[in-house]
């Protein structure tokens, strides 16, 4: 039972079943594009043009066209690629961890989160493919027998691992995206009047029926896919944080690693969420399913994980100098505190451990504006994250001689926003095209978190 | 609904019986001169059980922050843990003492001959670990005991006023036990071996606290339960306090595995000979036997939805967690301290006496209250939780 009076109502605006059928799924139906839409698409493909353009110039040159030597040999493209992972992991711990948390007002925000994973982890998937400088050769990192010798990848790299986790993570994400959409084609095909959408959506639909059993099978479906996709989502950056936590790199070799960097995905994708669904409400004039209340509880997440995060960096920092490890100490006290990356080291902790501790206030949680800064803040923080583990860690190693800086190019600047307009232009088709909260979903929790009563008749 | 617990009297003597028998193996174990040991066993123990009482808090006020409505029926149990959080402070105390017998950065003259202690004397020196232990309890006793006095409060007046300062509170609470068990866990198990760092050490004692404290707390309202009271207890809480286990025993395993995993893969002599040793000097089965109990055993065990909602099975578990987690703390600190395997008449007379004292403590400081808050604004949707396959 649902405590109207502790919890407030879960869905505003005194709606019915109906009501949320069509709110949801009306600007699938309409036949006018919204204006906004077309600018903010115009935009976003603009950047991915530039983006082909550093795509373009990379391929045909080679990687010589970054700002990486001898020392950095991972630069932009690898804190891109870790950023975007990070931001994936939101779709999956908005509908697993929170299900498992009995949190209901997730049911308003998990579709676009998951939606959100998707096309970041393709955004993220381009960087370790353009890094290998020959494309073509791609196909290289799967493991199967082969004519050249036969060669085969090394399994004993975490790099491998992060090839296989990724690609599987991707896969289940996309399954339990798209199982969970297909109710909601079926709404959209029975309440559309053109034919050809009509013909897209049945099939996309599957040919759902909504009979009992089909439900009963869908929920058993959505619920074991969860929970193969919750183990998964650890494994994800837990690998990715091996890549560096397994080398001996002083800053990197650090146990923490995999756990921090778990919670910091989770961090920058509820961070990203935030951002998204206070613009989507506001265009979207969703004010009634996303509310207050659904912001102000991402808000109390992320102060929770902000915390982690500060625990984190203490036991870092703390360890590096308990190691009495020169070469620790160095990383931390002179590289990062006051060496050439100080900016981004301070960015780093003040975006990222004290400036989202301000949700501590009710009256910063509970305004719209500065939990949109906020959130914008954490996730500027968390990219100075991954700046700083890449680039102040390789561009001094342990012999002073090979000490390198290193600054990015154009291309690599351009290679990073056509993947957040490859990202936005993802999103965008998806608000255009595809349900954005899970119809079904919504209605499941509708009774019992709301003031409709039976005698309201508006059932569908 | 103002239900309270009723003890009998020969259920308090055999309790304070256990406590004799603590008592007596101490003596006995310092009469005989095994004094390294009986210090281990006491530091053990009372790790052990401080660990419990921490993570069960932490899950208490977990609760309050998720705004958990399921679990508010039983929120009383943990609370009752923070009088043996006070115990356990008075228990401390004693350890200070015997540091010099565990500690090789404790002893006098310790730090002359060696460079890295000497770094690391402003941190490992007697009166700062006293000072910064003194505090850490002085801040979890005042927040905790806040906690349990707003919950009382809130059967007598009612309203939302002491939940949501209790949510609050436990937002501090959470905020401060965070940042000060890293630190415990550093200065009192880490620094065994004052040379040996890893970063998720202490993380990885956390995560362990809050792991057998929940299991702790969901052994404890089964049984209250087969005495006949949360009457109410039904598959459903069953089903998501086994949840709790489930989720955890992944993430201990987790934590485990990556410590030992990167340790091994960077293969830096300064790492590995925190494993060298336990996997060489007879230690070797407690090795093994930490990492399949806690996480192989309830992860397999709890894997089958019908196993999990089942209270024996549940209680087996809790069980053999307790013995997990005696065994992870008993490798972390026997293995720098006593340098060889050795269970005897002082292991288990230690233990006893603890559990003894841990459970006489906690069921007197829950007998004297409610067991129900019965104000609690979501205490029906405990009462009436439902065990949804899917939650929607």
């Amino acid at each position: 039972m649902y405590n109207i009076k502790a919890r407030g109502v879960l869905i505003e605006g005194n709606k019915g079943y109906h009501d949320i059928t069509r709110d949801i799924t009306n600007p699938l139906l309409s036949k006018t594009t919204p204006s906004w839409w077309w600018v903010a698409a115009f935009i976003a493909t603009s950047m991915l043009i530039w983006g082909v353009w550093g795509f373009y110039n990379t391929i045909a040159v080679g990687t010589g066209t970054w700002g990486l030597n001898n020392s950095v040999s991972w630069g932009w493209a690898i804190i891109n690629f870790v950023w975007w992972i990070g931001i994936g992991h939101a779709g999956t711990a908005f509908s697993i961890f929170l299900l498992v948390l009995h949190q209901k007002w997730r049911t308003s925000i998990n579709r676009a989160a998951e939606a959100m994973t998707i096309f970041a982890v393709m955004a993220a998937g381009m960087f370790p493919l353009i890094h290998m400088g020959r494309i073509w050769d791609g196909f290289y990192v799967f493991p199967y027998p082969n004519t050249r010798g036969p060669l085969w990848v090394n399994f004993n790299s975490p790099l491998f691992w992060d090839v296989t986790a990724i690609s599987t993570y991707l896969t289940a994400s996309f399954l339990f995206w798209y199982v969970g959409m297909m109710p909601d084609f079926a709404s959209i095909r029975e309440r559309t009047v053109s034919k050809i959408k009509k013909k897209i959506y049945g099939i996309l639909s599957f040919g759902w029926l909504g009979s009992a059993r089909g439900w009963l099978r869908f929920e058993t479906a959505a619920l074991l896919m969860g929970g193969l996709t919750a183990p998964l989502v650890v494994s994800v950056h837990s690998i990715v944080a091996m890549d560096f936590a397994a080398g001996i790199v002083p800053g990197w070799h650090s146990t923490i690693f995999p756990p921090f960097f778990v919670v910091g995905a989770i961090f920058s994708g509820f961070a990203m969420v935030l951002t998204m669904m206070i613009i989507v409400r506001k265009v979207y004039k969703y004010e009634e399913y996303v509310t207050q209340r659904h912001l102000d509880a991402i808000a109390r997440v992320l102060t929770f994980v902000s915390l982690i995060m500060g625990v984190a960096y203490i036991s870092e920092i703390f360890i590096s100098w308990y190691s009495d490890s020169p070469y620790e100490m160095y990383v931390f006290f002179k590289n990062r505190a006051i060496g050439d990356y100080a900016f981004e080291f301070w960015a780093m902790i003040t975006c990222n451990a004290i400036i989202p501790q301000l949700f501590w206030f009710k009256k910063i949680r509970t305004n719209i504006t500065m939990v949109f800064i906020i959130s914008i803040f954490i996730n500027i923080g968390m990219w100075f994250e991954r700046f700083v583990i890449v680039v102040t860690s390789l561009s001094k190693t342990w012999l002073p001689s090979t000490w390198h800086a290193y600054t990015p190019t154009v291309t690599e600047v351009a290679i990073y926003v056509g993947t957040l307009g490859f990202f936005v232009l993802g999103i965008l088709l998806f608000l255009r095209f595809l349900p954005m909260m899970a119809v079904s979903e919504l209605k499941g929790v509708l009774k019992e978190t709301s003031l409709i009563t039976e005698n309201t008749n508006n059932h569908e | 609904m103002d239900k309270k617990l009723q003890i009998s009297k020969s259920f308090k003597n055999s309790m304070i019986f256990l406590i004799v028998i603590g008592v007596v193996a101490v003596a006995v174990g310092f009469w005989t001169g095994a004094e390294t040991r009986t210090w281990a066993n006491l530091l053990l123990n009372n790790f052990m059980f401080l660990s419990i009482t921490l993570g069960g808090l932490f899950w208490m006020a977990l609760q309050s922050i998720t705004q958990s409505g399921w679990s508010s029926a039983f929120v009383r149990v943990p609370q009752a843990l923070v009088t043996y959080l006070m115990v356990g402070a008075v228990l401390w105390i004693p350890l200070f003492f015997g540091m010099p017998h565990l500690f090789h950065w404790a002893q006098s003259g310790a730090v002359l001959h060696d460079a890295v202690l000497a770094h690391k004397s402003p941190y490992l020196n007697v009166p700062f670990l006293i000072i910064r232990t003194v505090v850490f309890f002085v801040l979890w006793i005042y927040l905790a005991q806040r906690i349990r006095k707003l919950s009382l409060r809130e059967d007598k007046a009612g309203g939302l006023d002491a939940f949501n300062k209790i949510e609050f509170n436990s937002k501090v609470f959470i905020f401060v036990l965070g940042i000060s068990f890293i630190f415990v866990g550093i200065d009192w198990l880490m620094s065994l071996d004052a040379h040996w760092f890893s970063t998720l050490f202490a993380v990885k004692f956390f995560i362990s606290a809050f792991y057998h404290g929940s299991a702790v707390i969901v052994g404890a309202v089964i049984i209250l339960n087969r005495l006949g009271y949360f009457p109410f207890l039904n598959e459903g809480h069953l089903h998501d306090f086994s949840k709790y286990i489930f989720m955890l025993s992944i993430m201990w395993g987790y934590m485990w595995f990556v410590q030992y995993l990167l340790i091994w893969y960077g293969n830096v002599p300064e790492e590995t000979v925190y494993f060298h040793i336990r996997r060489e000097e007879g230690f070797q089965a407690f090795f093994l036997a930490e990492i399949f109990i806690n996480w192989l055993f309830p992860f397999l065990f709890l894997m089958w939805n019908r196993m999990a909602k089942n209270a024996n099975v549940l209680l087996i578990t809790v069980a053999v967690l307790i013995v997990g987690q005696y065994i992870e703390i008993y490798n972390a600190v026997m293995a720098e301290t006593v340098h060889k395997v050795v269970f005897g008449y002082l292991e288990i007379g230690t233990f006893v006496g603890f559990a003894g004292l841990f459970i006489l403590i906690w069921v007197v400081s829950l007998s004297k209250h409610p067991l129900v808050a019965k104000n609690h604004p979501y205490l029906m949707e405990s009462f009436t939780l439902e065990d949804f396959e899917e939650e929607y």
